[in-house]
């Protein structure tokens, strides 16, 4: 079994040896549109989009077939089934109950062409050569296994990556700007009683409480060792301000999902509320004022990325390797970062957009022509600059990352409270 | 009661139950709106422009994930339910006839199955192929044996969600033979031994054609149930997700009016089945009406 | 022959003494035809729940479930109960499902009991009460997920109801509680389970003999007379069979109240689902096993009420 797995990696080496003499995008072993290989792809519908798979189609012969599930069952269906995927897309916070469970395979770096043009905040935890905010489950925290098979994360670089990310972006409050009519700076403002039936905040509790907790620093009542890991009492201190205001009447809905989050805001069922960046576009294509509001007190920021089940093997295993380095080699970042999502590899996905489309994207530049979304849909006007700045202002000011605590089993209890008050 | 005029109750009833089905399909009206909802247009109203956009773009497939693919396999699913459902409940039936012993406590345990709440039964079911799938890989780590290796579940569509699915056709099912049963004239099936029929040629050529009706109508309940079941497949389902499911999942993202055009495409083709299966136990029921008096 | 294909909770069991030739063969036979179907009971209802009750006395942590012998699951579910001021989370979650029940019961009801009435007494033939339960049916082949989704913009602050009321001039403001609120979630449950309280009345009706009512007119008792005392007391059964499944299906319920109730109201369905996700299948279970011992409860007490077992 082993070296059977070894032989296929020095082919594939070789493979990949020859596929970089051949050209960056379509250069890889076409072996796969010989004998038709299916990946199936479990993860949030986030990334999955039907174009991604086609080009896949197009330049490697391999099928992708996703499976779409809501972000907590991602973590569930890859503890409990591990064989029901064969590429899993999953947040890196999961990671923490995932890796114990022994159900993932630690990606060979070696075979990764582009992992060492990884954006540094997976690797270093930095961003331009500043630290970035690693409150929470940061990436860095676990991006390297001991070993293929390790169930424990390694605290220096090692050849074992966990997850290859795919896309990852700085959360934040969206809020209507023509309903509100006032400047807002700060977190505090999501449970101002100014907004009072107005506001919402995201019911996927381990990401939720952080958005709480980033109010609560906000306020200058508290300042929390680890947002991202937080004791008990800090836990009772935060639930206890969220029902507070939940009895007030603070909140008009909550949200669980990126659809629910762009209906709340579209219909002005609220007009402030934590939010995703793709989530505020979407708002804003269907007419309807929307800003992804920059806060002095940072981002909240995610990461998703693709891992591999310890039961693939043979083809199906060199398939997925196939696709990963696709995925990093610019088509599919560039698709992403069209989105307003950020990709893994900055400088493979700069190859394939136009030089206007980078500037107004990643440097936050003003669009010098009218922006465009991958559907062809447009997003801004000529004249635009993004929300939040350039990638370095947006990613260099996160505070926090979405985590797992190591109280997660209370937390779960005391958001239930939370809900049922 | 039915030679009495209609009267002023008639009229009142009627309203009220013009006023419910108003009410019943008042979702249904709003997702048919939509669905014709423009090409920039979103989940809610307002409508921005009238087209077939959406419809278009459903029927070419280029949508976020193969939603073809999930209604396939949902249709399959819901065809194996109800194939199952309306055979396991027509023996069932048969044999609560004839009585046997434990029929009381196969009655309660069907009950039960509609009474326990769903979410129970299909965290019971999740948490059984659990165990299985933990006893399989310890058996597999104990002895070593290369084919086990690489189990990681036995839930599957047609293992676990399909469990979880008759649990919930099944009982009514069950009910619906009971009623039918009740009224069925042991008459026929005697009148048939009588002529030298043996029991399955009794059974195909006499019970049979004469409950068809009633088995179609099983046969209907345990499709829509099995097809619109969400709950009871949460925790039970394996590697590839139901429709509803799948919808679910679909929420995470980008969603767009093309799930409406699905919704207003389902309706209108269940309608048209449900039309064809009316029309079909209608004739049915002609026919043997006409021979009965033929006979007569 | 009749063939309305109906769920009843017929008399079978009582039927359970048909004369039978008694041949070896077909003593056997009944046995084999009712197995598949006990064989489904036991392997995916039977064992599960006893799974069920056993997991909700293991331990676990974030990836695995231990089997060891454990109270903590059940302390968990009622840690700080004791206080009657301040009710704990089980508590006031089931104070709140049980207000849903409630409300449903009661609209549902009022809703079933007219239509079945209609549908039983008004609609003289067979072929057309078939076609209008049939176009009763037809909405729930969408599925739930988008039909849930629609309600947003049906009723929402910049909804359908609300912008035709402004229009009409009935309101100035829009009602904020139409959606998200205790009103939303009864409604989509109305919605939802009206038609499981129509069809076991309608059976109910269906098999009252009409001399009896015609008795009663020309006894003199009027129209509402004759219901109250005539039609009512006999369609107790199907009432009750209604009641039963519109309790279940609200006391077990997720994802209706999390999408109307805007995922803040809670419900027990929504606390298993929850600890689901988050891989606490014991804490589920426990959670689980509490549910179904209160739901068990309820029905016994309607039994109380009413004799089942003699109606049936």
């Amino acid at each position: 079994m082993t070296n059977g797995i070894k032989f296929t990696r020095r082919t594939l080496l070789q493979g990949a040896g020859t596929a970089l003499a051949a050209g960056p995008i379509t250069g890889f072993p076409a072996v796969h549109a010989a004998e038709p290989v299916t990946l199936r792809y479990l993860g949030t519908a986030v990334n999955q989009s039907g174009d991604i798979a086609r080009k896949v189609k197009e330049d490697l012969g391999i099928t992708i077939e996703y499976i779409p599930v809501v972000t907590d069952e991602v973590t569930k269906r890859a503890v409990t089934q591990p064989n029901s995927f064969d590429l899993i897309d999953t947040e890196f916070f999961s990671l923490k109950k995932i890796v114990p469970s022994g159900n993932i395979l630690g990606m060979d770096a070696r075979r990764i062409k582009n992992a060492d043009k990884i954006t540094p905040i997976f690797t270093k935890g930095e961003i331009a050569g500043k630290a970035i905010g690693d409150q929470g489950t940061a990436p860095k925290k676990v991006f390297y296994l001991e070993g293929q098979t390790g169930k424990s994360f390694a605290s220096s670089p090692t050849e074992w990556i966990t997850l290859i990310p795919t896309t990852y972006n700085a959360d934040t409050l969206g809020i209507r700007p023509d309903l509100i009519k006032r400047p807002i700076t700060s977190w505090r403002e999501l449970l101002n009683p100014e907004f009072k039936g107005r506001a919402s905040i995201l019911n996927i509790p381990s990401i939720g409480i952080m958005d709480a907790a980033m109010v609560v620093e906000a306020t200058g009542d508290y300042t929390y060792g680890d947002k991202g890991n937080m004791t008990k009492a800090e836990i009772d201190r935060t639930i206890k301000l969220l029902i507070e205001a939940k009895r007030a009447g603070q909140f008009r809905a909550f949200w669980q999902d990126f659809n629910e989050s762009v209906n709340l805001m579209a219909s002005g069922e609220t007009v402030i509320q934590s939010m995703w960046s793709p989530a505020v576009t979407k708002v804003r294509t269907q007419g309807v004022a929307c800003t992804y509001q920059p806060l002095k007190e940072g981002y909240r920021a995610w990461a998703t990325g693709f891992g591999l089940p310890k039961t693939l093997t043979g083809r199906k295993l060199d398939a997925a390797y196939d696709f990963v380095n696709w995925f990093l080699s610019g088509w599919a970042g560039a698709y992403l970062n069209r989105q307003g999502y950020y990709s893994a590899v900055p400088e493979t996905a700069k190859t394939q957009m136009e030089p206007y489309e980078w500037a107004y994207w990643m440097e936050g530049k003003p669009a010098e022509k009218d922006i465009h979304g991958p559907d062809g849909g447009l997003l801004e006007k000529a004249g635009a600059t993004r929300d939040g700045g350039s990638f370095e202002a947006r990613m260099g000011a996160v505070a926090c990352w979405n985590a797992v605590m190591d109280e997660n089993t209370y937390m779960v209890r005391k958001w239930n409270e939370f809900i049922a008050a | 009661m039915s030679d009495r005029p209609r009267g002023l109750a008639f009229t009142a009833l009627a309203a009220f139950f013009a006023l419910y089905v108003l009410f019943l399909y008042g979702p249904t009206l709003t997702i048919l709106a939509l669905s014709f909802q423009g090409p920039q247009g979103g989940l809610t109203f307002p409508m921005n422009g009238v087209s077939t956009h959406w419809f278009g773009k459903l029927w070419a497939g280029g949508g976020i994930v193969d939603i073809w693919a999930a209604f396939g396999r949902s249709l399959r699913l819901s065809f194996v339910v109800m194939v199952l459902t309306v055979v396991l409940a027509f023996f069932a039936g048969l044999a609560f006839r004839k009585g046997f012993r434990g029929a009381n406590a196969l009655f309660a345990i069907a009950v039960a199955s509609l009474i326990v709440p769903s979410i129970v039964v299909s965290l019971g079911i999740g948490l059984e192929f659990r165990l299985v799938d933990d006893a399989i890989n310890a058996l597999a780590a104990a002895t070593g044996w290369g084919w086990l290796q690489d189990h990681g579940t036995a839930m599957g569509l047609y293992s676990s969600a399909l469990g979880a699915h008759l649990t919930w056709t099944l009982p009514f099912g069950l009910l619906i033979m009971f009623a039918v049963f009740n009224r069925f004239d042991p008459a026929y099936e005697e009148a048939a031994r009588d002529l030298g029929a043996t029991g399955a040629q009794t059974l195909r050529h006499v019970v049979v054609p004469i409950l068809a009706p009633a088995l179609v109508g099983v046969a209907l309940f345990g499709f829509t149930l099995s097809f619109d079941e969400l709950a009871r497949t949460s925790q039970a389902i394996g590697g590839r997700n139901s429709l509803p499911l799948e919808l679910q999942g679909l929420t995470t993202t980008v969603t767009t009016p093309e799930i409406y055009a699905l919704g207003s495409l389902t309706t209108a083709v269940s309608a048209l089945v449900i039309g064809t299966a009316l029309a079909a136990s209608l004739l049915l029921q002609r026919r043997r009406a006409r021979r009965s008096l033929a006979g007569a | 022959m009749s063939d309305v294909a109906l769920p009843a909770l017929a008399d079978a069991p009582a039927k359970t003494e048909q004369t039978e030739t008694p041949a070896r063969p077909r003593r056997r036979l009944p046995y084999l035809q009712a197995a598949p179907m006990a064989l489904v009971f036991v392997v995916f209802l039977a064992i599960p729940l006893l799974l069920t009750l056993m997991v909700s006395f293991w331990e676990y942590n974030e990836y695995e479930i231990i089997p060891a012998f454990t109270l903590q699951n059940y302390r968990d579910v009622f840690e700080g109960c004791g206080n009657l001021a301040d009710p704990c989370t089980t508590v006031r979650t089931y104070l709140s499902t049980l207000k849903f029940c409630a409300l449903t019961l009661a609209f549902t009801l009022m809703v079933g009991f007219p239509v079945a009435y209609f549908l039983a007494f008004h609609v003289r033939s067979r072929a057309v009460q078939m076609a209008l339960f049939l176009l009763c049916t037809i909405p729930f082949w969408t599925s739930n997920v988008i039909r849930m989704i629609s309600w947003i913009p049906l009723l929402g602050r910049n909804g359908l109801v609300n912008d035709t009321l402004r229009s009409l001039g009935v309101i100035e403001r829009p009602i904020e509680g139409l959606l998200y609120s205790d009103f939303s979630v009864t409604l989509a449950f109305v919605h939802l389970y009206t038609v499981f309280m129509i069809v076991p009345i309608f059976n109910s009706m269906a098999r009252i003999d009409r001399s009896l009512i015609e008795a009663a007119y020309d006894a003199g008792a009027t129209g509402w007379q004759t219901l109250w005392s005539v039609v009512v007391p006999l369609c107790k059964p199907g009432i009750a069979i209604g009641t039963i499944f519109v309790l279940t299906l609200v006391m077990g319920d997720f994802v209706t109240v999390g999408v109307m109730g805007g995922q803040q109201i809670a419900s027990v369905g929504k606390v298993i689902q929850v600890q689901m996700s988050y891989l606490q299948f014991p804490a589920a279970a426990a959670n689980a096993v509490v549910l179904l011992a209160a739901v068990l409860m309820m029905i016994l007490g309607l039994t109380r009420v009413i004799d089942l077992r003699k109606e049936l």
